[in-house]
């Protein structure tokens, strides 16, 4: 199984025969693992194929696991994530194990506090030091603000920073640019490559194929515990990962066939929301004018912080409260919806960005997240109605390819993919004309990826219109017929993707489009988007 | 992969599972266990007079229900309340004040029995209502509100009362209430089950099954496991908390009621600490205090524990402090073993 080992160089970490279950089901079935000093090793495999596992039990937080794990080979058996810390170990977590009251700084040294002669807190290092670690990941952030204001994938790089604090010598990275634009990820790739260069060793967990063929030394895939390809990360293809991580061929990613698109559905004119009460890191939308016809997907694109969220919000009724001007039309009649309820009996759906935070009540059954918008249709005089009720869950797991073993289950039990397909499951059966998806498929492996990708070309075909914003180029040029581009709350291109591709969405999200206009910065972007593992699959 | 190497895991899942689920059974109707576990040990425990023993007497088990009753009506609005992550502190105010208004108004204000009711159990409503108005609507948290409600219900009902318990005298004169209102005092049935202890039950059936079948209550347990989710789902959110409040507030008021007839007067102290052992039954049920998750079943069970334990207690001459710290205990232990539930 290994490749071309240098034996010169010793391993970092060697993990051997690592075993661990959860109740009966085995998570890790005899892993073997190493990773050397300034070597990028990514992990590959589906939700729940043992990666986070693994590095669980690396990181010192999962402790009753078999097999042996060494450092510098040493043999070593953290008690703690704290003594894997003491080790050199650091992990970022896909959850963001963040506080949201405490700032930026606080967070990024909670429990290792630079303390003053007397004793107290000192905050004048605690903030330059903080500075100075955003500086490195490459994020203009206060650090005075608390987290809780931040989004996701701000969020997202007080973690980097917060790890590379630690000046760990093995850093786990659990799915770090899930929530990032692609200039933040370009960003988050230059401080990989100072690490690797400083000879930290790097595991690398992504669903995201070019990311790996970019910066990756080694890959692994995991399946169902084992470990069943190990691949030069460099020469391997996005198909071959794709076929070790599912365990068969994966045709097409993407639903190619586009139908005729019908009468305008949604129509946004020089839409300008003036909130109420300003929200900091929300972008509110400035001057928005687009359309969308039945049975087309369009996309949305722009930087993180550009508004593409609120953009939705805004159309679903659950964004910032305050004045409007422009137009909304909804089969070319205006509309204002100030709540969600009115939105969706306008015939409106969405799937919003964070299914953990505005999606799923985890402890809840699939059965009650599936039908939560349709439960007073149903109803009879109030009543509910559990038969019918059942045979709509029923046919939507049908329909969706939803993998469980029975609907009473709690949706929390199921796999990230399939949770998302309940989401969409709920805002199916509410038949509506209008879809707006926030980031549908973040965190979903790539087999789920793909029947998510077939589910949005069928709603297409049924005459559903789609507006679709995601921060993945690759997911915006296959899937969608036209790209909006929004730059500071603003739509300022749009493109065609059987013309344009994923250099040119990043090129306009970032203002250079025009030629003569460039800077380094996007050459260099421009054409890491158009490398061979960017392709993805199709 | 082959096939020989996946199928003895799957068989280990698969038996597991039965007995995660049989364990998750057991947690889920915790507190029926737990007040069949409570009845036995009282059973043994009790005193026996004449070869009879005094707990299982059909006379001493209808006054377990009808000592409860008050508490458990006031707890199954309560559930509601915390099924949507709220809470409410202002139950035993409302009571007091409920109490007092009764009193008052067919005493002090020549009322009849009927309009009397009806427009106490509207200001609970009312009140409730308004509860869930500051709390829904303007976003101040449910704790507070219903702390500063608490205060308030119990400022009015002193007024109202001039500070003092209204007697409650009866017949046909003035000042005097009419003599049906005392039957609430009273027992039914060859003077066997306590009225009080009927509207319980009555309460308490209507309720579960407006819990279990009504579109209602789905959004009800939506809110609780995920607010934010909910509202995009389009639960009306904040209609639902505010009637959830409303409900708690009325249901608080008709255990007033049942209180001034119970006692014979208004009190304006009347129901101090109730919301304690509310909120007590109520987890004892096994609710879960952050929302989502929890049943009136469980909540009329763990309102009956705290009933059969104060009772055997009683009538073992137990020290009341000593009762007051059992009760403490049990309340901890029943926390504890939700702890130990299965996620799911």
């Amino acid at each position: 199984m290994d490749i071309a080992v240098d034996d010169a160089v010793a391993a970092l970490v060697e993990m051997t025969g690592v075993r661990k279950s959860y109740g009966g089901a085995l998570a890790c079935r005899d892993i073997d693992f190493t990773l050397r000093a300034g070597e990028v090793h990514a992990l590959l495999g589906e939700n729940g194929a043992g990666k986070s596992t693994l590095m669980k039990i690396l990181a010192g937080e999962i402790t009753d696991h078999e097999g042996m794990v060494a450092i510098d080979g040493t043999p070593v058996r953290f008690t703690s994530p704290v003594d894997a810390q003491h080790a050199g170990i650091a992990m970022i977590h896909q959850e963001l194990d963040l506080v949201p009251g405490l700032s930026v700084a606080e967070n990024i040294f909670l429990g290792r506090e630079p303390r003053t002669r007397l004793g107290t807190v000192d905050v004048r290092r605690m903030y330059r030091e903080t500075r100075e670690l955003l500086a490195a990941t490459g994020v203009a952030l206060d650090p005075r603000r608390p987290v809780g204001e931040l989004r996701t994938g701000e969020q997202q790089l007080v973690t980097i920073a917060k790890a590379l604090g630690l000046d760990a010598r093995v850093l786990i990275m659990d799915e770090p640019s899930s929530a990032l634009s692609q200039a933040e990820v370009e960003q988050l790739f230059v401080v990989v490559e100072e690490l690797r260069k400083a000879g930290t060793g790097i595991v690398y967990i992504s669903h995201r194929m070019e990311e790996i063929g970019r910066i990756a030394d080694r890959a692994t895939v995991l399946r169902n515990g084992q470990v069943v390809a190990e691949f030069d990360a460099r020469a391997m293809t996005a198909a071959q990962a794709a076929e070790a991580m599912v365990g068969r061929s994966v045709q097409t990613l993407f639903h190619t066939e586009g139908g005729e698109p019908g009468e305008i559905v949604l129509e946004i004119d020089d839409l300008v929301v003036h909130a109420g009460r300003v929200r900091p890191g929300r972008r509110e939308p400035n001057g928005i004018t687009l359309t969308v016809r039945a049975g087309e997907i369009v996309g949305l694109t722009g930087l993180l912080g550009a508004g593409r969220t609120e953009l939705l919000e805004t159309l679903f009724g659950a964004g910032s409260r305050g004045r409007w001007s422009g137009r909304i039309l909804l089969d070319g009649k205006p509309i204002h919806p100030r709540k969600p309820r009115t939105a969706l009996k306008l015939g409106m759906a969405m799937v919003p960005e964070d299914r953990r935070i505005a999606g799923l009540a985890l402890e809840h059954s699939v059965h009650a997240n599936t039908v939560l918008s349709i439960v007073d249709r149903l109803a009879v005089a109030g009543v509910a109605v559990r038969a019918k009720e059942t045979g709509a869950v029923r046919e939507m797991v049908e329909r969706l390819k939803i993998k469980l073993r029975s609907i009473r289950d709690a949706v929390g039990t199921l796999s990230g993919g399939n949770q998302q397909k309940v989401v969409f499951g709920r805002a199916l059966l509410t038949e509506p004309k209008l879809l707006l998806l926030d980031e549908p498929t973040r965190g979903v492996d790539i087999g789920a990826k793909a029947e998510i990708y077939q589910l949005l070309g069928t709603a297409a075909e049924q005459g559903i219109a789609v507006l679709l914003a995601s921060s993945e180029l690759a997911e915006l040029v296959g899937v969608c017929d036209r790209v909006i581009v929004l730059r500071d709350g603003r739509s300022v291109a749009e493109l065609d993707t059987r013309q344009a591709g994923e250099a040119d969405l990043l090129a306009a999200s970032m203002g250079v489009a025009e030629p003569g206009t460039d800077s380094t910065i996007a050459a260099d972007m421009v054409e890491l988007a158009e490398s061979p593992a960017g392709e993805g699959t199709s | 992969m082959t096939d020989l190497q996946t199928e003895p895991n799957e068989r280990l899942e698969t038996k597991t599972s039965t007995a995660t689920s049989i364990v998750s059974m057991l947690f889920r109707f915790q507190s029926l266990f737990g007040l069949v576990a409570v009845f036995i040990v009282a059973v043994l425990l009790s005193p026996v007079r004449d070869g009879a023993n005094i707990f299982v007497s059909s006379d001493n088990l209808f006054n377990v229900v009808r000592a409860v009753s008050e508490i458990g009506i006031i707890a199954v609005g309560m559930t509601f309340v915390i099924l949507i992550g709220g809470i409410d502190l202002s139950v035993g105010a409302v009571l007091g004040l409920a109490a007092v208004g009764s009193a008052v108004l067919m005493v002090n204000d020549d009322f009849g029995m009927w309009p009397a009711i009806l427009i106490v159990l509207a200001a609970g409503l009312v009140f409730g209502l308004l509860q869930g108005i500051a709390s829904a609507v303007f976003g101040i948290q449910a704790f507070i509100v219903t702390l500063a409600g608490l205060q308030i219900a119990r400022g009015i009902a002193r007024i109202w009362s001039g500070g003092q318990g209204v007697a409650i005298a009866y017949g046909d004169g003035p000042g005097e209430a009419p003599v049906s209102f005392s039957l609430l005092g009273e027992r039914t049935f060859n003077g066997l089950v306590p009225i009080p202890a009927i509207i319980f039950v009555v309460i308490a059936v209507l309720a579960i099954l407006f819990l279990r079948t009504s579109a209602f209550a789905r959004h009800v347990f939506a809110i609780g496991g995920n607010e934010k989710a909910a509202r995009l789902s389009g639960v009306p959110v904040t209609r639902v908390k505010v009637i959830v409040f409303g409900l708690c507030g009325l249901l608080s008021a008709l255990a007033g009621v049942i209180h001034a007839g119970q006692l014979n007067q208004g009190g304006p102290n009347d129901g101090s600490g109730y919301e304690l052992d509310a909120i007590a039954a109520v987890v004892i049920g096994g609710t879960s205090l952050s929302g989502g998750r929890g049943s009136v079943v469980g909540t009329v069970a763990g309102a009956l524990l705290l009933g059969v334990l104060n009772n055997i207690l009683a009538l073992r001459n137990v020290d009341p402090n000593v009762q007051l710290l059992v009760k403490g205990l049990v309340i901890v232990a029943a926390a504890g073993l939700q702890r130990l539930r299965p996620a799911s």
